[in-house]
């Protein structure tokens, strides 16, 4: 309990000095797009893969409940709401933290062994504003655009499965979809995502940072980001939903 | 002779390859004596022991998140009455045992990779087999058979955990009545689908542990070959875990 609150807090101080760090020395923003690209088209197959699999297992389940109450044409409905406002925007997020949150933690904690981050301090490089600032700024800028791709990924298969797999009326679905999604949900959606590439990103590199010299230490910061952060996201994501749609 | 564009699907068959030779491996000395029963029920008691936790954090809020959203729907229908049912098949059959087992992934797997790669670095894997211990037998079997026995085990409390979620925000944040909910629960489950679930985690457990073990096994590259095991591990259990429960599901209708 002591270790959790004491956590908490140098994460509380990680975060008010990167900020600071930030503002005071301003992001190398050249750095930037080479983080954005990277985690973007890093992320990008395994999201989309994922993405896929989820719309299908929405429609599946989706036909598997709404059997008995007989409203099996409804399925476009289902998947728009669960898949749109939960399962498309918290899923890849969890990819996110799995792929491009677990390498930002290994590499801050592989560059702290090898000394590097050392190095920085002694050219007078501040390492928060020239390590996680670029990253941060990127993630942002990529997270809207990898969760919108990961619902269209959604509910296209969701619409591939109901037709093809399940045979479903395809047009139905579409029109379903589109009577049932607003902009305010894709509004919310982005929303989401924001907030989880911040936490995702934040997290990770705090694990980097925090993590013992040599590669037990690589290995830990490693799991304990990808473990912190889809916990943090599934919190934050029931906190969004019941702020807004509650 | 290889074009370029061939290599990497070279690559992949290469990998894949190995892998079923280390699985085949694995599975056979499963079957054969020695037998190191106390190595696998400490093992078991460790991973349940480290991921209860997450489990448990991540499958209550989704179970409230599901409750939230399914009550707008049946509002719409006026059929509150039915969203319980249909809660309790959504956790058992699909949520709980993905969310279980991505975290299982996350937590149990990569920190199996994580061991097991520090000790390929620091070749104190080498040293065992130098001292005619086998690595496999002694290091990685135990850590498989435990993710097996562990992830229905977690499964199912992660389903109990969705299904409290579920009551919480119904009855105590939106106040639909008790009795109701719990009079509905169990209508459209079956036994079946509780099989389901634990047949599908049985498969997802077994398949993460081979594949956390595999990349901890075979990490190479230092320090940060153990961040890319660790890595490799989380995608690619996460990736088959979905393809799986895909596959699985289907079966099932």
């Amino acid at each position: 309990m002591i270790t959790l609150i004491r956590a908490i807090g140098q994460f509380g101080l990680f975060f008010g000095s990167l900020v600071g760090a930030m503002l005071r020395y301003g992001v190398p923003l050249r750095r930037i797009t080479e983080e954005s690209y990277r985690i973007g088209i890093q992320s990008l197959p395994v999201l989309l893969t994922i993405n896929i699999f989820i719309g299908s297992i929405l429609t599946i389940q989706g036909y598997i409940s709404f059997g008995p109450l007989g409203a099996r044409h409804l399925i476009g409905m289902f998947v728009a709401l669960a898949g749109v406002r939960e399962a498309a925007p918290l899923l890849a997020a969890t990819m996110i933290a799995a792929k491009a949150g677990t390498e930002m933690a290994s590499q801050i904690a592989v560059m702290n062994t090898r000394e590097q981050i050392d190095a920085l301090e002694v050219m007078a490089v501040n390492p928060y504003a020239f390590l996680v600032g670029p990253r941060l700024l990127g993630i942002l800028l990529v997270m809207p655009a990898l969760t919108t791709l990961a619902i269209l990924t959604t509910v296209a298969s969701g619409w591939a499965v109901a037709t093809f797999q399940l045979g479903l009326d395809g047009q139905q679905f579409l029109a379903l979809v589109a009577q049932t999604v607003t902009g305010r949900d894709l509004l919310i959606s982005e929303c989401k995502a924001l907030g989880f590439g911040t936490l995702i990103c934040l997290v990770s590199t705090w694990c980097g940072f925090r993590a013992p010299r040599g590669p037990e230490g690589v290995g830990q910061a490693t799991n304990a980001a990808v473990v912190i952060s889809s916990i943090l996201c599934v919190s934050l994501n029931f906190l969004i939903t019941q702020v807004f749609y509650g | 002779m290889t074009t370029p564009l061939l290599q990497p699907g070279l690559n992949l068959l290469a990998r894949l390859g190995a892998f079923g030779i280390f699985s085949g491996q694995l599975i056979w000395r499963t079957f054969t004596p020695p037998w190191n029963i106390r190595e696998v029920s400490r093992q078991i008691l460790r991973v349940s022991l480290r991921c209860t936790g997450p489990v448990l954090s991540t499958t209550f809020p989704f179970g409230m998140v599901i409750t939230l959203q399914g009550l707008q729907i049946f509002d719409l229908f006026g059929a509150q009455r039915m969203l319980p049912s249909l809660i309790t098949t959504a956790v058992v059959r699909e949520i709980s045992p993905l969310l279980a087992s991505v975290l299982i992934a996350a937590q149990g797997g990569s920190s199996y990779a994580a061991e097991l790669g520090a000790m390929r670095i620091k070749e104190e894997l080498d040293a065992t087999e130098v001292m005619a211990v086998d690595g496999l037998r002694w290091h990685v079997l135990p850590r498989v058979l435990a993710l097996i026995v562990a992830c229905p085990a977690l499964q199912i409390l992660g389903a109990t955990a969705g299904i409290a979620g579920g009551y919480v925000m119904a009855v105590w944040l939106q106040g639909e009545p008790s009795g109701t909910f719990i009079a509905n629960l169990w209508n459209f489950t079956s036994p079946l689908d509780l099989a389901a679930g634990v047949v599908k985690t049985t498969v997802f457990g077994g398949l993460i542990g081979l594949i956390a073990c595999y990349h901890g096994f075979y990490a190479t590259g230092g320090a940060a070959g153990v961040g890319r095991a660790v890595n490799d591990t989380v995608v690619h259990s996460v990736l088959t875990v979905f393809v799986c429960n895909y596959l699985l599901s289907s079966m099932f209708i």
